[in-house]
């Protein structure tokens, strides 16, 4: 009696493993900002059906560009990030800000709610709107490469 | 008793009194130097030296709780009880003065013994009021904890005239000094440095040594009472201020982008607007996700300037702006008026905002003058 609850404790603890195993699986050795990038990829493509694939280059128009259809204190991503993503930037209110490119700050880009609060906050603030699934991949994109 | 001729030194009692004991020469000195120190730093210095005019200040409390003492148990010419200060005789004596004849005092002659009492009594005023203000504003001292900021703030311009009318005094003392040295030949200033003046019966050694040794043991005495009373009271939280714990959301979410305030730094009411329109947040949008938008409103609600009794609260927290800066608030344009728009946007502070750059205790919403620290400071 005692032998086979112990026997059947040792099998559930078994099995709950493996479960986990099989549950993490997927994301193992999955890069996380490589995960975000995908999933806007999804989102971009059911927005533009004829929508193939992000470019760092229109990544790089994009941050050094001057919409002018935001707030008059933040006309560029560059008025606190500089136009060079490798730099430090600034806050309005005189904090640093680590560097944008992911070689300089290997810890960007890498949980999903804080991009995402990010490019809510900043893109309202520059654009006047929230950005399209297609701008923040191609922001993405050319960060990952720089 | 004490009025008689200069020129008749050998009129003298048995066991003649030291002229001026050394006990009183050590604390007329040492009190020039603190009072030089505190009148320096009060009128000159920026603020974050205030650090040595509150040790000149507490210099200046020990000595005149020594010369106090001083004037009951001190040798003849140091006693309280040998100085003459009625009217006839003071009008008498300037009368005299003015006649150009010049009337002589072991001790001291009316005007100086006057000198002296305005002197004593101005400093006892600065003193006390120096410690409600230390207590009230910066919340330190042996005051702080028993004085709140309202109450310290009706001494200011009383402590502010009374440092003038010590300036005052001094200069009339000096003039005084340089008026019997120079005028009337009367070597008082010799008289303060070794205690003698030429003629004057040197007392016997022992008596000498005597006063010496009593002085210093009531000095050391007064010392230790009052820096041992003076920790302990110091000791005590101070009166309307309460450490805050800021939450870890409050952190994590605000000082992305600026310093970390003081919730005392405004109203209950201002931070529930400012926390309202977070998407219009000074020229940005900063929006949250509710919870954390709730979590940290009910913070800043919870601990706003209502709720502190510091200066700052005081002054800026509770001074709400239209604009709902702090920046706005007419202490914050005085207290930075004489700082160039270059010191703001200095790398090293970034912007007005960012209070932390300078106020090395900003954080707990002191901003006491003492820990002020503009970077220029360091590059110096």
């Amino acid at each position: 009696m005692k032998r086979r609850h112990a026997l059947s404790r040792k099998t559930t603890s078994l099995l709950l493993a493996l479960a986990c195993a099989t549950l993490a699986l997927p994301s193992y050795g999955a890069d996380p900002r490589q995960q975000i990038i995908t999933g806007y990829e999804a989102a971009a493509k059911a927005a533009v059906p004829d929508f193939n694939g992000f470019s760092a280059d229109r990544g790089k128009a994009f941050f050094l560009a001057s919409p002018g259809t935001g707030k008059p204190e933040t006309p560029s991503c560059t008025t606190c990030h500089t136009a060079d993503p490798r730099t430090s930037g600034k806050t309005r209110a005189g904090k640093p800000i680590a560097p944008m490119a992911v070689s300089k700050q290997s810890d960007r880009y890498l949980e999903a709610a804080k991009v995402e609060k990010w490019f809510r906050r900043n893109c309202r603030s520059v654009l006047g709107r929230e950005c399209t699934a297609a701008e923040k991949g191609d922001f993405l994109t050319f960060m990952v490469t720089q | 008793m004490n009025e008689r001729a200069d020129t008749s030194p050998t009129d003298t009692e048995a066991g003649n009194p030291p002229l001026r004991d050394l006990p009183l020469r050590v604390f007329h000195w040492l009190t020039v130097l603190a009072v030089t120190a505190a009148l320096a730093t009060g009128f000159l210095a920026p603020p974050w030296w205030q650090t040595v005019h509150v040790i000149a200040g507490y210099a200046i409390g020990v000595l005149l709780a020594f010369r106090i003492l001083w004037g009951a148990f001190g040798s003849r010419f140091s006693r309280f009880r040998s100085f003459s200060l009625t009217a006839v005789g003071t009008v008498r004596y300037l009368r005299t003065v003015a006649r150009g004849q010049a009337p002589a005092f072991d001790g001291h002659n009316p005007a100086g013994t006057w000198m002296i009492v305005i002197l004593l009594a101005l400093l006892a005023g600065l003193l006390i009021s120096g410690l409600i203000l230390l207590g009230g504003q910066e919340k330190l001292g042996p005051l702080a904890a028993v004085v709140d900021f309202q109450t310290a703030r009706r001494f200011q311009d009383l402590h502010e005239i009374a440092a003038w009318a010590l300036l005052g005094a001094v200069a009339l003392h000096l003039l005084g000094v340089a008026f019997e040295t120079l005028v009337r030949k009367h070597p008082v200033l010799m008289a303060m440095v070794t205690g003698m003046k030429p003629g004057w019966k040197r007392p016997a050694p022992d008596t000498d040594r005597t006063w010496t040794r009593r002085g210093g043991a009531l000095a050391a005495l007064t010392l230790l009472v009052l820096v041992g009373a003076g920790s302990a009271l110091s000791a005590l939280p101070a009166k309307g201020v309460v450490p805050v714990r800021f939450p870890d959301t409050y952190k994590a979410e605000c000082t992305d982008c600026h310093a970390l305030y003081h919730p005392s730094l405004r109203t209950a009411a201002a931070w529930k607007h400012v926390m309202a329109r977070l998407d219009e947040h000074y020229g940005e949008d900063a929006s949250l996700s509710d919870a954390a938008r709730q979590a940290i409103t009910a913070f800043l609600a919870a601990n706003s300037a209502e709720t502190f009794d510091t200066e700052a609260s005081w002054r800026i927290g509770r001074q709400d702006t239209a604009s709902l800066r702090m920046t706005d608030t007419g202490y914050w344009k005085r207290r930075h008026r004489n700082i160039e728009d270059a010191a703001f946007t200095d790398p090293a502070v970034g912007s007005k905002a960012n209070c932390t750059a300078c106020h090395k205790d900003a954080e707990t919403g002191l901003f006491a003058d003492s820990e002020i620290h503009p970077p220029e400071r360091d590059r110096k």
